[in-house]
Parts: structure tokens; sequence; C-alpha cells
């Protein structure tokens, strides 16, 4: 019983400092280019603000366009329950392994590149078209990269995958993990829309996708679209931080080593959160076809990630 | 336990040596060429002096120092001569794009772990690991000479083969004689010196050193 709780209050964890985290990014963005920068709990003003504000459709819409925000924001919600936050293994882990982790994160780009496409404006179509040319290449490197860890842990259980790194801690420095990490770091960048595959904070259509596809959107659905990508931000980084270097996660459900796990937590978003600001602030953006090599590279640092794990055992 | 480090370590060097070769296929710049084969070659007398710490070779110490002397001073001091002259070229079109050159990059890892399979269950040695990836460098560094268009690209990929077989010889038999090692070197230097002689010519005929102007008949 107190599984579930976990489970609930692990998800409300994620909800709560999604925000924060865009936030803080943001923040060491603005410090590092010499501006003050609004403060790291700026984005939750900003979901206020737009939960209270009115939504506007255009007539072209149709059923999908309203139905898309709930399905994005529930698959990253949904995936907030698989990944291991604060505690592993969870209850939950025999509902979802590595696969269905992958299928969620597909299913919400699906529909709001669905979404895009929908109000027939040209900015929509664009982003979506190139969103999917991101995504192709991107989702099965998650799956490949994790997949490296999942060999030698021998489930692709991301509970398991975490108690084994923890019982053998040399394998985190092997070349597989190693691998496995920089292929994860590529995609985080890719999925998350951060430089140098996609600006954040752009409206120039040169250089849109993620704003692109959801530039028609505003009030409540607005809001959740924003917040699911937020939640998005916050799986990557639990995936590359407790996957990778799990030491600090509970294993027992005591309240000091919850309250441990969430320190480290915060630690170690921090530290991620940092590193991914200066990545950005340091890369320039790339043209868009030439995103397609960076992913290529990821993906075959997958792959030798996953060759050197599954063939030198 | 030192044998379990010593392992590790050699995955560990051949995996980092593998991955500068394989900027050859991602990058398109000359000077992005010349650094990522100095960063291996001295990635490379490292692991020979490593190597030759941990199988108590004093042999490999001295091979460490003409291999850096060589292929981190000297090559990449002529390299980047060429490079002044040539180096505004880029290589904008290869004949196999960025991307594809990428995922048959990792495809030819495959196949020298498929290769090398007999090998590596047969040896006892403790560098046994990195054999494949030696093995999955040549290839790397053959594939570059087979699909790239501008000659000094060509003649950092035979360069990068040349490092993958050194490291192919020092993991799978712990080096080879100082005698043969410096045979080896002079025979490389004398072919780069060679290949220099050759790009200066192609240069100074057609004005680009695109070696598919070289299958044209007439300019």
């Amino acid at each position: 019983m107190t599984g579930y709780f976990l489970e609930v209050a692990q998800a409300l964890l994620a909800l709560t400092l999604a925000p924060l985290l865009v936030g803080f990014v943001r923040w060491v963005k603005a410090r590092l280019q010499n501006r003050r920068g609004a403060p790291p709990w700026q984005p939750y003003f900003e979901l206020g603000k737009l939960f209270g504000k009115e939504v506007v459709m255009s007539n072209n819409a149709s059923w999908l366009f309203r139905f898309a925000p709930y399905i994005v924001f529930a698959s990253a919600l949904a995936v907030t329950f698989l990944v291991p936050l604060v505690a592993a293994p969870l209850p939950f882990d025999g509902v979802g392994d590595l696969l269905v982790v992958v299928y969620l994160l597909l299913l919400g780009t699906f529909f709001l590149a669905l979404a895009g496409l929908d109000p027939g404006t040209a900015f929509g179509g664009m982003g979506a078209s190139r969103e999917m040319t991101v995504a192709a290449i991107a989702e099965p490197t998650i799956a490949l990269a994790i997949f490296g860890l999942a060999l030698g842990a021998g489930s692709t259980n991301l509970g398991r995958i975490v108690t084994a790194t923890l019982a053998n801690p040399g394998v985190a420095l092997s070349p597989g993990h190693l691998l496995a990490f920089a292929a994860l770091f590529i995609v985080t960048l890719a999925e998350t829309g951060r430089l140098p595959v996609d600006n954040p904070s752009t409206h120039l259509e040169l250089t849109m996708i993620h704003e692109a596809m959801i530039l028609e959107y505003s009030g409540r659905y607005l809001a959740l679209i924003e917040w699911a990508a937020w939640l998005k931000l916050t799986i990557f980084f639990a995936l590359l931080a407790n996957l990778f270097v799990p030491w600090g996660l509970a294993t027992a459900l005591t309240p000091a080593a919850l309250a441990v796990a969430v320190v480290t937590l915060i630690l170690k978003f921090a530290v991620l959160g940092v590193v991914v600001a200066v990545v950005e602030t340091r890369v320039a953006k790339l043209r868009l076809f030439r995103v397609p090599e960076l992913l290529g590279l990821s993906f075959v640092l997958a792959l030798l990630a996953v060759t050197s794990s599954f063939l030198l055992k | 336990m030192n044998e379990a480090l010593f392992s590790q370590l050699s995955t560990l060097g051949s995996s980092v040596v593998l991955l500068f070769g394989l900027i050859l296929l991602w990058r398109r710049s000359l000077h992005a060429y010349t650094d990522a084969f100095q960063w291996q070659s001295a990635v490379l007398a490292a692991m020979f002096v490593m190597i030759g710490y941990f199988g108590h070779d004093p042999e490999l110490y001295f091979v460490a120092v003409f291999f850096f002397v060589l292929k981190v001073l000297i090559l990449p001091h002529y390299l980047e001569r060429m490079e002044k002259r040539f180096g505004g070229e880029r290589e904008s079109q290869p004949y196999v794009n960025v991307a594809t050159s990428l995922i048959l990059a990792g495809l030819l890892v495959l196949l020298a772990y498929a290769v090398t399979r007999p090998l590596v269950l047969v040896s006892a040695l403790p560098t046994r690991g990195g054999l494949p990836l030696a093995m999955g460098l040549v290839f790397v560094g053959l594939f570059v000479v087979i699909t790239r268009k501008k000659a000094l690209t060509q003649i950092v990929g035979f360069l990068v083969m040349e490092n993958g077989i050194a490291l192919l010889a020092v993991l799978g038999t712990f080096g080879i004689p100082l005698i043969v090692e410096l045979g080896v070197f002079l025979d490389v230097l004398m072919g780069f010196l060679v290949m220099q002689v050759f790009v200066y010519h192609i240069h100074g005929t057609f004005e680009s050193i695109d070696v598919d102007q070289l299958n044209e008949l007439r300019h």
C-alpha cells in the first residue's frame, strides 16, 4: 500500500519540480549570457497565467486539436510513474519497463505532431514534419542506449537496471555505460527541444520545431502542453541521473532514505541543468539538414554501447 | 584485481581511439581531421605506455616515445602545413553522406566484432577486449579512404588505418619488437612524404585537391 502512495508522491514531485527545473536552466543560461534573467520560479507564474486565460481556437480545428493537449500531458505524467525518481525498484515496474516508457514518449510526440497539422496552418505543418524528422532517429536511440544498460543488467525493467548498477559499482565506468550516457545526453537535447537541435525561446520560422507545433494553442491547452514539455525534460534528466549514477536512490521505503533521495535528486538535477545550460550557451543552433548527422552520431554511440556491453560480457 | 583493471583500461582506451576515428566521418573540416588524428595518436601512445607497464615490457616505452614524436608532432606538423595551403576546401560532398557513413561505421564495428570473434575466444591475453575495436578502426579508416573526395581526407584516413593496425598489434601480441616498429614508422613517414608530393602536384594541375578531377579527361 505504501508503494502506491510512493508512486503518487513521486508523480506529484515530478509535476512540482518540472517548472522549477526549466526555470533554473533558463536562469543559468541568462546568467551565462550576462543578463539578470527571470527568477527560477517564473514558470509557475506562467502556468498560473495561462490557466486563467480563455482558449481561442481556429474554426478549422477538429476534436483532435482539443483532445491532444490532454493526451500529451497524460502520457508524460504516465511516464513519471515508471521512471525511478526517488526510489527503485518501484511497484509499477511490473506494468511498465523501458519499452513502455519509449512508447509513451513517442505517443505524446505523435499526438503533438498531429495537433500541429490539425488547424491547417503553414507553421504547424512545418513544425510537425521537422519534429518527425528528429523523432524518427531520436526515439530508437533512447531505446538502444538504455538497452545497452539493460543487457548488462539482464532485464529491460528500469528498477532492475538500477539495482544491477548499485550491486556492481565498477560497471558505471565501463565503455558501454559511458557511450550510452553520451548517446542519451544528445537525445535529451533533441527530444526536449534544446540547442543545438531546436531553440526553446525562438519564434522565427527558420528555427522553430516544438514552438511551431504549439503556435495555435492558448489558455489551458497551452499550459498543459508546456507543462508536459517541462515534464519531459524532468523525465530525461531523471533517466540520465538515476540510471547512470544511481547512488542516493532509496532502496528501502524509510523516511530517512527518501529524504536523502530527494536531496540527491535535486543535486543531480542542478548539475545536469548547469551542464545543459552551458552546452546551450556554447553551441550555435545546427542547420536543420545537419541535425540527422548529429542524431546519427548519437545512434552510432548507442549502437557501440550495445555491442560493447553485449559482446564484452 | 590488476588483471581486471588492465582489461578495463585497455577496452576504455580502445573505445576512445575508435571514437576519435569516428570524428573523421562526422566533421567536415580538414582542421578537425588533423586534430582528431593528433588526439588519437596521443591516446594510443598513452596506451603503449600502459600496456608496457602492466605487461612488464620496457621496450614498449621506447616505442611509445617514437610513436608520440612521429604521429603527434611530426606528421600533424606537415598536415597542418598542407592544410594551410589547401585547407579552405571542406569535405562538403563525399560519395556517401555523413549520416549514412555514421550508420555504416556502426555496422562496420559490428562486422569487426564478428570477424575477430574466433581470435578473442582463443586468446588468453587480458587485452583481448579491445581487439574488435582496433579491427573496427582499421575498417573505419579504410571506409574514409574509399568514400571521401579530398586527397587530404584520404591521407588522414590512411594514417588512422595505420593507427588501427598498430593498436591491433599491441593488443593482440603486446607489441612487436622495437626493430620492426622502427621499420614501420620509417615506412609511414616515407609514404606520407610521397603522398604530400602527390597532393602538391594534384593541386598544381587542377587547382583543387578533389580526386574526382583525376577522372576527367580534359579540363
